[in-house]
Protein backbone atom coordinates (compact mmCIF):
# COMPACT_ATOMS: atom_id res chain seq x y z
CA UNK A 1 0.00 0.00 0.00
CA UNK A 2 1.56 3.45 -0.55
CA UNK A 3 1.39 6.22 1.46
CA UNK A 4 -1.16 8.23 -0.01
CA UNK A 5 -3.62 5.19 -0.14
CA UNK A 6 -2.43 4.56 3.70
CA UNK A 7 -3.46 8.10 4.43
CA UNK A 8 -6.97 7.91 2.43
CA UNK A 9 -7.93 5.07 4.81
CA UNK A 10 -7.58 6.93 7.60
CA UNK A 11 -9.77 9.70 6.06
CA UNK A 12 -13.70 10.48 6.33
CA UNK A 13 -15.12 8.95 3.07
CA UNK A 14 -17.42 12.44 3.50
CA UNK A 15 -13.93 14.36 3.14
CA UNK A 16 -12.67 12.17 0.47
CA UNK A 17 -15.97 12.32 -1.53
CA UNK A 18 -16.35 15.79 -1.11
CA UNK A 19 -12.48 16.45 -2.31
CA UNK A 20 -13.32 14.55 -5.01
CA UNK A 21 -16.77 15.97 -6.40
CA UNK A 22 -15.03 19.84 -5.83
CA UNK A 23 -11.82 18.90 -8.44
CA UNK A 24 -14.71 16.83 -10.73
CA UNK A 25 -16.76 20.18 -10.75
CA UNK A 26 -13.62 22.44 -11.42
CA UNK A 27 -11.83 20.16 -14.38
CA UNK A 28 -13.33 21.86 -17.32
CA UNK A 29 -12.90 25.31 -16.33
CA UNK A 30 -16.82 26.29 -17.24
CA UNK A 31 -17.75 27.80 -13.68
CA UNK A 32 -14.48 29.90 -13.63
CA UNK A 33 -15.74 31.07 -17.30
CA UNK A 34 -19.17 31.83 -15.91
CA UNK A 35 -17.88 33.48 -13.12
CA UNK A 36 -15.62 35.43 -15.48
CA UNK A 37 -17.70 36.36 -17.70
CA UNK A 38 -20.44 37.58 -14.93
CA UNK A 39 -17.25 39.85 -13.24
CA UNK A 40 -17.03 41.02 -16.29
CA UNK A 41 -20.40 42.11 -16.73
CA UNK A 42 -20.33 43.74 -13.27
CA UNK A 43 -17.04 46.22 -14.59
CA UNK A 44 -18.77 46.96 -17.75
CA UNK A 45 -22.29 48.13 -15.98
CA UNK A 46 -20.06 49.95 -13.34
CA UNK A 47 -17.90 51.49 -15.86
CA UNK A 48 -21.43 52.45 -17.52
CA UNK A 49 -22.76 53.89 -14.51
CA UNK A 50 -19.21 56.15 -14.00
CA UNK A 51 -18.90 57.13 -18.09
CA UNK A 52 -22.81 58.65 -18.49
CA UNK A 53 -24.42 61.07 -16.71
CA UNK A 54 -27.09 59.98 -14.05
CA UNK A 55 -30.35 59.49 -15.95
CA UNK A 56 -29.54 59.09 -19.16
CA UNK A 57 -30.31 55.95 -21.14
CA UNK A 58 -27.24 53.66 -20.72
CA UNK A 59 -27.15 55.01 -16.82
CA UNK A 60 -30.72 53.55 -16.55
CA UNK A 61 -29.89 50.28 -18.29
CA UNK A 62 -26.63 49.96 -16.71
CA UNK A 63 -28.79 49.81 -12.90
CA UNK A 64 -31.82 47.63 -14.72
CA UNK A 65 -28.86 45.39 -15.79
CA UNK A 66 -27.58 44.73 -12.42
CA UNK A 67 -30.21 44.69 -10.72
CA UNK A 68 -31.81 41.36 -13.21
CA UNK A 69 -29.56 40.69 -15.39
CA UNK A 70 -26.67 39.56 -12.79
CA UNK A 71 -28.92 37.70 -10.51
CA UNK A 72 -30.49 36.00 -13.52
CA UNK A 73 -27.36 35.59 -14.57
CA UNK A 74 -25.98 33.76 -11.70
CA UNK A 75 -29.37 31.65 -10.97
CA UNK A 76 -29.18 30.26 -14.87
CA UNK A 77 -25.18 29.63 -14.71
CA UNK A 78 -25.27 26.21 -12.93
CA UNK A 79 -28.48 25.11 -15.34
CA UNK A 80 -26.51 26.24 -18.53
CA UNK A 81 -23.25 24.25 -17.33
CA UNK A 82 -25.05 21.20 -16.59
CA UNK A 83 -27.36 21.49 -20.25
CA UNK A 84 -23.17 22.00 -21.67
CA UNK A 85 -21.91 19.07 -19.92
CA UNK A 86 -24.93 16.58 -20.17
CA UNK A 87 -24.72 17.57 -24.63
CA UNK A 88 -21.36 18.30 -25.56
CA UNK A 89 -18.89 16.96 -23.29
CA UNK A 90 -20.31 13.76 -22.04
CA UNK A 91 -18.59 11.67 -23.86
CA UNK A 92 -15.04 13.29 -21.84
CA UNK A 93 -16.81 14.07 -18.11
CA UNK A 94 -18.94 11.05 -18.07
CA UNK A 95 -22.78 11.45 -16.84
CA UNK A 96 -23.25 12.87 -13.08
CA UNK A 97 -26.56 12.85 -11.42
CA UNK A 98 -25.92 14.84 -8.38
CA UNK A 99 -28.10 14.96 -4.99
CA UNK A 100 -29.84 17.78 -4.51
CA UNK A 101 -28.26 20.68 -2.98
CA UNK A 102 -26.80 20.00 1.00
CA UNK A 103 -28.71 22.75 3.10
CA UNK A 104 -25.29 22.41 5.65
CA UNK A 105 -22.90 23.19 2.87
CA UNK A 106 -25.02 26.46 2.07
CA UNK A 107 -25.35 27.19 5.63
CA UNK A 108 -21.88 27.04 6.51
CA UNK A 109 -21.14 29.56 2.77
CA UNK A 110 -24.04 32.31 4.05
CA UNK A 111 -22.44 32.00 7.90
CA UNK A 112 -19.07 33.00 6.41
CA UNK A 113 -20.29 35.95 4.14
CA UNK A 114 -22.04 37.05 7.40
CA UNK A 115 -18.96 37.04 9.58
CA UNK A 116 -16.86 38.36 6.78
CA UNK A 117 -19.32 41.31 6.37
CA UNK A 118 -19.53 41.91 10.35
CA UNK A 119 -16.14 41.98 10.30
CA UNK A 120 -15.98 44.47 7.95
CA UNK A 121 -18.05 46.60 9.39
CA UNK A 122 -16.60 46.74 12.89
CA UNK A 123 -13.44 47.25 11.16
CA UNK A 124 -14.85 50.17 9.18
CA UNK A 125 -16.70 51.57 12.44
CA UNK A 126 -13.26 51.40 14.38
CA UNK A 127 -10.71 52.35 11.68
CA UNK A 128 -13.42 55.31 10.62
CA UNK A 129 -10.63 57.83 11.57
CA UNK A 130 -8.02 56.51 9.36
CA UNK A 131 -9.95 55.43 5.99
CA UNK A 132 -12.74 56.58 4.29
CA UNK A 133 -15.49 54.12 4.52
CA UNK A 134 -15.34 53.81 0.61
CA UNK A 135 -11.55 52.22 1.17
CA UNK A 136 -13.11 49.60 4.06
CA UNK A 137 -15.82 48.53 1.60
CA UNK A 138 -12.99 47.65 -1.01
CA UNK A 139 -10.59 46.27 1.17
CA UNK A 140 -13.80 43.93 2.85
CA UNK A 141 -15.02 42.99 -0.75
CA UNK A 142 -11.27 42.21 -2.00
CA UNK A 143 -10.76 40.19 1.20
CA UNK A 144 -14.37 38.37 1.30
CA UNK A 145 -14.37 37.34 -2.22
CA UNK A 146 -11.00 36.14 -2.37
CA UNK A 147 -11.62 33.80 1.16
CA UNK A 148 -15.45 32.56 -0.40
CA UNK A 149 -13.04 31.95 -3.82
CA UNK A 150 -10.23 30.07 -1.64
CA UNK A 151 -13.12 28.08 0.10
CA UNK A 152 -15.58 27.10 -2.51
CA UNK A 153 -12.80 26.15 -4.87
CA UNK A 154 -10.15 24.04 -2.66
CA UNK A 155 -7.48 23.65 -5.15
CA UNK A 156 -4.63 25.88 -5.64
CA UNK A 157 -5.49 28.07 -9.09
CA UNK A 158 -8.74 29.32 -6.39
CA UNK A 159 -6.33 29.96 -3.22
CA UNK A 160 -4.19 31.96 -6.19
CA UNK A 161 -7.32 33.86 -7.67
CA UNK A 162 -8.14 34.48 -3.76
CA UNK A 163 -5.14 35.64 -2.98
CA UNK A 164 -5.01 38.19 -6.06
CA UNK A 165 -8.50 39.34 -5.01
CA UNK A 166 -7.84 39.93 -1.29
CA UNK A 167 -4.14 42.03 -2.18
CA UNK A 168 -6.39 44.27 -5.26
CA UNK A 169 -8.98 44.78 -2.79
CA UNK A 170 -6.45 46.43 0.02
CA UNK A 171 -4.51 48.10 -2.94
CA UNK A 172 -7.47 49.73 -3.81
CA UNK A 173 -8.69 50.76 -0.58
CA UNK A 174 -5.23 52.11 -0.24
CA UNK A 175 -5.41 54.18 -3.43
CA UNK A 176 -8.61 56.02 -2.64
CA UNK A 177 -10.35 55.64 -5.59
CA UNK A 178 -13.96 56.56 -5.57
CA UNK A 179 -16.27 53.19 -5.10
CA UNK A 180 -17.50 52.48 -8.50
CA UNK A 181 -14.20 53.11 -9.73
CA UNK A 182 -12.76 50.99 -7.23
CA UNK A 183 -15.04 47.95 -7.80
CA UNK A 184 -14.75 48.40 -11.62
CA UNK A 185 -11.17 47.81 -11.65
CA UNK A 186 -11.93 44.74 -8.61
CA UNK A 187 -14.87 42.87 -11.06
CA UNK A 188 -12.87 43.81 -14.21
CA UNK A 189 -9.60 42.45 -12.98
CA UNK A 190 -10.92 39.24 -11.34
CA UNK A 191 -13.29 38.75 -14.21
CA UNK A 192 -10.70 38.94 -16.99
CA UNK A 193 -8.29 36.38 -14.77
CA UNK A 194 -10.97 34.16 -14.18
CA UNK A 195 -11.99 33.94 -17.89
CA UNK A 196 -8.80 33.14 -18.84
CA UNK A 197 -8.03 30.62 -16.49
CA UNK A 198 -11.07 28.92 -17.18
CA UNK A 199 -10.12 29.00 -20.84
CA UNK A 200 -7.33 27.16 -20.52
CA UNK A 201 -8.52 24.74 -18.58
CA UNK A 202 -11.12 24.36 -20.93
CA UNK A 203 -8.47 24.23 -23.66
CA UNK A 204 -6.60 21.72 -22.07
CA UNK A 205 -9.62 19.53 -20.94
CA UNK A 206 -10.99 19.21 -24.40
CA UNK A 207 -6.99 18.20 -25.58
CA UNK A 208 -7.04 15.09 -23.60
CA UNK A 209 -7.88 11.86 -25.69
CA UNK A 210 -11.31 10.66 -24.72
CA UNK A 211 -11.22 6.83 -24.06
CA UNK A 212 -13.45 4.60 -25.55
CA UNK A 213 -16.85 4.12 -22.73
CA UNK A 214 -17.53 1.21 -21.16
CA UNK B 1 -6.72 -2.91 23.55
CA UNK B 2 -9.89 -0.53 23.60
CA UNK B 3 -13.40 -1.81 22.56
CA UNK B 4 -13.42 0.31 19.55
CA UNK B 5 -10.16 -0.64 18.20
CA UNK B 6 -11.27 -4.14 18.46
CA UNK B 7 -14.18 -3.63 16.07
CA UNK B 8 -11.13 -2.55 13.36
CA UNK B 9 -10.68 -6.42 13.04
CA UNK B 10 -14.15 -6.87 11.71
CA UNK B 11 -14.27 -3.58 9.18
CA UNK B 12 -15.34 -5.23 5.75
CA UNK B 13 -12.54 -6.13 3.63
CA UNK B 14 -14.39 -5.49 0.06
CA UNK B 15 -15.11 -1.20 1.31
CA UNK B 16 -11.46 -1.13 3.61
CA UNK B 17 -9.67 -1.19 -0.07
CA UNK B 18 -7.95 2.34 -1.03
CA UNK B 19 -9.72 2.53 -4.59
CA UNK B 20 -13.19 0.78 -3.71
CA UNK B 21 -13.45 3.43 -0.59
CA UNK B 22 -12.90 6.24 -3.03
CA UNK B 23 -15.32 4.36 -5.34
CA UNK B 24 -18.05 3.94 -2.33
CA UNK B 25 -17.58 7.24 -1.21
CA UNK B 26 -17.82 9.02 -4.37
CA UNK B 27 -21.13 6.83 -5.16
CA UNK B 28 -22.70 7.65 -2.10
CA UNK B 29 -22.24 10.94 -2.20
CA UNK B 30 -24.10 11.59 -5.79
CA UNK B 31 -27.43 9.95 -6.89
CA UNK B 32 -25.81 8.10 -9.78
CA UNK B 33 -22.41 8.07 -12.31
CA UNK B 34 -21.20 6.44 -15.18
CA UNK B 35 -17.98 4.45 -15.77
CA UNK B 36 -16.52 7.18 -17.38
CA UNK B 37 -17.31 9.98 -14.72
CA UNK B 38 -15.91 7.32 -12.15
CA UNK B 39 -12.80 6.66 -13.71
CA UNK B 40 -12.23 10.46 -14.95
CA UNK B 41 -12.86 11.97 -10.40
CA UNK B 42 -10.69 8.54 -9.30
CA UNK B 43 -7.80 8.35 -11.64
CA UNK B 44 -8.13 4.89 -11.98
CA UNK B 45 -6.92 3.13 -14.95
CA UNK B 46 -10.54 1.10 -17.05
CA UNK B 47 -9.46 -2.00 -16.01
CA UNK B 48 -8.43 -1.02 -12.81
CA UNK B 49 -12.17 0.37 -11.89
CA UNK B 50 -13.89 -2.38 -14.08
CA UNK B 51 -12.20 -4.96 -11.69
CA UNK B 52 -13.31 -3.55 -8.64
CA UNK B 53 -16.66 -2.11 -9.32
CA UNK B 54 -16.77 -5.81 -9.93
CA UNK B 55 -16.15 -6.92 -6.94
CA UNK B 56 -18.60 -4.21 -5.50
CA UNK B 57 -21.08 -5.77 -7.79
CA UNK B 58 -20.61 -9.42 -7.02
CA UNK B 59 -21.02 -7.85 -2.59
CA UNK B 60 -24.45 -6.25 -3.47
CA UNK B 61 -22.66 -2.99 -2.93
CA UNK B 62 -23.47 -1.33 -5.98
CA UNK B 63 -25.83 -1.79 -8.40
CA UNK B 64 -24.48 -1.06 -12.42
CA UNK B 65 -27.27 -0.53 -15.48
CA UNK B 66 -26.04 -0.28 -19.09
CA UNK B 67 -28.16 2.37 -20.99
CA UNK B 68 -27.79 5.09 -23.42
CA UNK B 69 -27.93 8.54 -23.65
CA UNK B 70 -28.55 9.60 -27.28
CA UNK B 71 -25.66 7.35 -28.93
CA UNK B 72 -23.40 7.31 -25.96
CA UNK B 73 -23.40 4.40 -24.21
CA UNK B 74 -23.35 4.23 -20.40
CA UNK B 75 -22.76 1.96 -18.30
CA UNK B 76 -24.59 3.92 -14.68
CA UNK B 77 -23.80 3.16 -11.17
CA UNK B 78 -25.35 3.37 -7.87
CA UNK B 79 -24.94 2.40 -4.26
CA UNK B 80 -27.14 0.00 -3.12
CA UNK B 81 -29.28 -0.14 0.37
CA UNK B 82 -26.35 -2.95 1.25
CA UNK B 83 -23.92 -0.36 0.28
CA UNK B 84 -25.16 2.52 2.22
CA UNK B 85 -25.54 0.64 5.56
CA UNK B 86 -21.77 -1.14 5.13
CA UNK B 87 -20.27 2.36 4.61
CA UNK B 88 -22.40 3.79 7.70
CA UNK B 89 -21.07 0.97 9.17
CA UNK B 90 -17.26 1.54 8.17
CA UNK B 91 -17.70 5.52 8.83
CA UNK B 92 -18.53 4.55 12.73
CA UNK B 93 -15.58 1.48 13.36
CA UNK B 94 -13.00 4.35 11.06
CA UNK B 95 -14.44 7.33 13.63
CA UNK B 96 -14.56 5.48 16.49
CA UNK B 97 -10.64 4.02 16.26
CA UNK B 98 -9.40 7.38 14.80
Amino acid sequence: MTPSSSRLLEENPDRIAGRLLQKAHNRDGLPEIAIGLTFLLLAVLMWTQIAFRRGSLPFKAAIWAGALGIPALMLSSQWIIKKLRGHLLVEKEGYVKLKPANRNQTGIVVAIALVIAVAAIIAAYLGRNSFPPTAWVLAGTGIGGGVLAALAGRIPRFFIGGGIMAATGIALAFSRVSLGVGFMILYGLMGFLSLVSGCVVLLHFLRQPTEPAQ
Amino acid sequence: MSAKIQRLAGIDRVIHEPARLMIVALLAAVEEADFQYLRQTTGLTQGNLSAHLSKLEEAGYVAIEKTFRGKYPLTICRLTERGKQVLDNYRKIIKGAL
